[in-house]
C-alpha cells in the first residue's frame, strides 16, 4: 500500500519535473504497451482465454471426436445425481480438514523453534524444505514403498514397538489419512518459512517490553506474537487451501483415487473425466465446481480470518 | 543446570526435525542401492548385505530416461527463460510505468494466482490438439511461460527502485529499453535469482499438464515417465521398488543441486512472495 502511494507520488513529480518538454503520460502508455505486449499475448493465449473458455465449454456436450451441442446447465444439473462428483467433493473438504490444521499449528511451532538464536537452525530450516521442492511424484513412490503394507519400513517399526500392522493404502478408511501424512510431510517447510519471515517482521521491542512487565513466554506468545502474525496465519491459510485442493500428484501416484473412491478428489476426478472418460464437457463443469469451491473458501477465510487494516 | 537442560534439548529437538524430513529419502536411497530379493525381505535393513547398482542401470537401459531427462531439461530452461525475458518487460512497465489501465491489467494478473492450472486444462487441452501443438516441446514451455507469480514478485521489486536512477539516465538522453536494459536489469538480480529458482523448480517438477500434454514415450518430461514406474498408474508394468527407487534417487539429484546453490533466494522468494512458481 505504501509503496504504492509512494510510486504514484513519485510519479507525480516525474510529471511535473519534465513539464513543458513532453507529456509524459501519453508517451509512457506507448512504451509500456511494447514492454507488455509479450506477455500479455502468452498470458491470454495460455492462461486467462482458457481460464474463461472453461466456464463456456461447461455448458457444451464436448467428446474427443470433437461433436460439439449446447446442452445448457445439463452438465450441472448431472452433477446432482452423480454419486462419484459428490464423493469427490466430501473426500476434498475431509482431505482438506485432515491437512489444514496440522499444516498452520505444526508450522507456526516450527517456525517459533526455529527462530530463537541457535546454531544449527539453518540447516534445519533448508533440511525442512527440501521435501517441498522434491518432484511430487517421486515423493508419492517414496512413501509408498514406506507404507507397504509387508514390506514397508513403518509397519515394521510399528510391529517392533508392539503395534499391529496398518493398511496404509488398502484400507479404506485409512487411505486418505495417509495421503494427508505425504501432503503434511511435503508442504511443512514450505509453510514454515512463511510464518517465520512473519516472525521476524514483529518488532523485538515489544518482547523486551512485555518481559520487563513480567510476561511468561507462553504470555508473550499468544497476547503478542499470535495477534500481530494474523495477516500471516491469513495468508498461509489460503495458500494451503489453493495447494491442498488443487493437489493431484501425489495422490495419482500413490492411490489412483482407490482403494474404490476412498481416494477420489474433485481434481482427481476432473482428471478421470476429461482425460479417461474424454467428457470435455463435464470436466469442464467440474473445473468450474473446483473454482467455486475455492472462491468460497477464500470468502469463508476472509470473514474469520479478517485483517484489520488498522493493524 | 537448568540452562544447559533447556540447551541440549533444542538439539535433540533439532535432530528430530531433521530425521523427519529426511528419513524417507535416507530409505529410499538405502534401498536403491540393494538387489530386488533383498529389498522385499523381512526385516528390512538399512545396510544391505549385497550392494548393487543393477536397479540404476536397469532404469538406464530399459526405459529412455535419460531422454526424458533431457526433456525435464529443455522444457524447463527455455520455461524459465521465457518468464524470465517475458515478465521482466511486462512487470517493469506495471512496475514503473504510469498507463491508463494499469491497475486492471495488473489485477487481472493477478487474480490468476488463485486459479491453479486445474481450471482451465481442458480448455487448454483442446486449443494445443487444434493448433496441433500437442506432444511438443512448445505445449509445455507455453503454458508455463504465462506465469503470474514472477510478474507478482518483479512488479513489487521494480516498484521499489528509486526514481532518481532513471531520471538521471533520462536528462542523459538515455531511451527507456536503454534505461531498463543497462540500470534497471543489472540492479534486479536478487529479484531475478529468486524468480528463476522459484519457476524453475516448479517447471522441473511440473506433472499433471505435461502428462496430458505429451502422449509418446520418449517424449515424456522425467515426473511423468517416474510414474510410470508405479504400479497404481501402470498395471501392466513389471513393478519393482528397486528400479523405481533409482528412478527417483536419479531424479532427486538434479533437483538438490541446483536447490542447495540457490536456496537462499529461494527461502527468500517464498518469504516475499509466499507463492510457488
Amino acid at each position: 500500500m505504501s509503496n504504492r502511494q509512494m510510486s504514484s507520488g513519485a510519479a507525480a513529480r516525474n510529471l511535473t519535473s519534465t513539464k513543458g518538454t513532453k507529456p509524459l503520460r501519453a508517451s509512457q502508455g506507448k512504451i509500456a504497451a511494447l514492454f507488455l505486449l509479450p506477455y500479455l499475448a502468452v498470458f491470454l493465449v495460455f492462461r486467462l482465454g482458457p481460464s474463461i473458455a472453461g466456464i463456456a465449454i461447461s455448458f457444451f456436450k464436448w467428446d474427443l471426436a470433437g461433436s460439439l451441442s449446447f446442452i445448457g446447465i445439463n452438465n450441472f444439473k448431472r452433477m446432482l445425481t452423480d454419486s462419484n462428483f459428490h464423493t469427490s467433493i466430501l473426500n476434498t473438504l475431509i482431505f482438506f480438514v485432515l491437512t489444514l490444521p496440522p499444516l498452520i499449528l505444526l508450522s507456526l511451532l516450527l517456525a517459533a523453534f526455529f527462530n530463537q538464536k541457535m546454531r544449527g537452525r539453518n540447516v534445519g530450516r533448508v533440511v525442512a524444505i527440501i521435501p517441498y521442492v522434491l518432484i511430487p511424484a517421486v515423493v508419492g513412490i517414496i512413501w509408498n514403498w514406506m507404507y507397504d503394507n509387508n514390506f514397508g519400513i513403518l509397519n515394521f517399526y510399528i510391529k517392533k514397538m508392539g503395534g499391529s500392522a496398518i493398511h496404509w493404502l488398502t484400507n479404506e478408511h485409512v487411505a486418505l489419512i495417509s495421503v494427508a501424512i505425504v501432503i503434511i510431510w511435503s508442504f511443512l517447510g514450505y509453510n514454515t518459512i512463511l510464518f517465520l519471515a512473519g516472525l521476524q517482521g514483529i518488532p523485538k521491542e515489544l518482547y523486551e517490553a512485555s518481559l520487563i512487565d513480567g510476561a511468561t513466554r507462553f504470555q508473550t506468545f499468544m497476547k503478542i506474537t499470535l495477534p500481530l502474525l494474523k495477516p500471516t496465519t491469513s495468508m498461509v491459510v489460503t495458500l494451503t487451501m489453493v495447494n491442498t485442493v488443487q493437489l493431484f500428484d501425489q495422490i495419482y501416484v500413490m492411490t489412483n483415487g482407490g482403494p474404490g473412491t476412498s481416494t477420489l478428489t474433485m481434481v482427481q476426478y476432473l482428471y478421470t473425466s476429461a482425460f479417461q472418460n474424454y467428457e470435455m464437457g463435464y470436466g469442464s463443469a467440474i473445473e468450474v465446481a473446483v473454482l467455486i469451491i475455492l472462491v468460497i473458501m477464500i470468502f469463508i477465510q476472509n470473514k474469520f480470518l479478517k485483517v484489520d487494516e488498522g493493524v | 543446570m537448568e540452562k544447559g537442560m533447556r540447551q541440549s534439548l533444542k538439539y535433540i529437538l533439532l535432530i528430530v526435525i531433521c530425521v523427519v524430513f529426511l528419513f524417507p529419502l535416507a530409505w529410499a536411497l538405502a534401498c536403491s542401492i540393494k538387489p530386488e530379493s533383498e529389498i522385499l525381505s523381512y526385516p528390512p535393513k538399512w545396510i544391505p548385505d549385497t550392494f548393487t547398482v543393477s536397479n540404476y542401470t536397469t532404469v538406464l537401459e530399459k526405459y529412455p530416461y535419460l531422454s526424458w531427462g533431457a526433456n525435464s531439461l529443455i522444457t524447463a530452461v527455455c520455461g524459465t527463460l521465457m518468464i524470465l525475458f517475458l515478465s521482466s518487460l511486462a512487470a517493469y512497465a506495471l512496475g514503473r510505468f504510469e498507463f491508463r489501465g494499469r491497475k486492471l491489467i495488473y489485477g487481472t494478473i493477478v487474480t490468476m494466482l488463485l486459479i491453479p492450472i486445474q481450471a482451465y486444462m481442458i480448455p487448454l487441452y483442446l486449443m494445443c490438439a487444434k493448433i496441433g501443438l500437442l506432444n511438443t516441446y512448445a505445449s509445455i514451455i507455453f503454458p508455463s511461460a504465462a506465469n503470474v507469480t514472477s510478474i507478482f514478485i518483479l512488479t513489487s521489486f521494480f516498484k521499489s527502485l528509486p526514481r532518481e536512477l532513471e531520471e538521471a539516465a533520462r536528462i542523459d538522453g538515455c531511451g527507456e529499453f536503454t534505461i531498463f536494459l543497462k540500470i534497471m536489469l543489472p540492479l534486479s538480480k536478487p529479484a531475478l535469482s529468486t524468480v528463476t529458482i522459484l519457476t524453475f523448480i516448479a517447471n522441473w517438477n511440473s506433472f499433471l499438464w505435461p502428462m496430458i500434454a505429451i502422449r509418446s514415450d520418449k517424449m515424456l518430461t522425467l515426473p511423468v515417465g517416474i510414474a510410470q514406474f508405479m504400479g497404481s498408474v501402470n498395471s501392466n508394468a513389471q513393478f519393482q521398488y528397486g528400479t523405481a527407487l533409482a528412478a527417483c534417487c536419479m531424479a532427486i539429484i538434479p533437483t538438490m543441486v541446483v536447490f542447495l546453490l540457490l536456496q537462499r533466494y529461494f527461502v527468500e522468494g517464498i518469504a516475499t512472495s509466499g507463492i510457488k512458481g
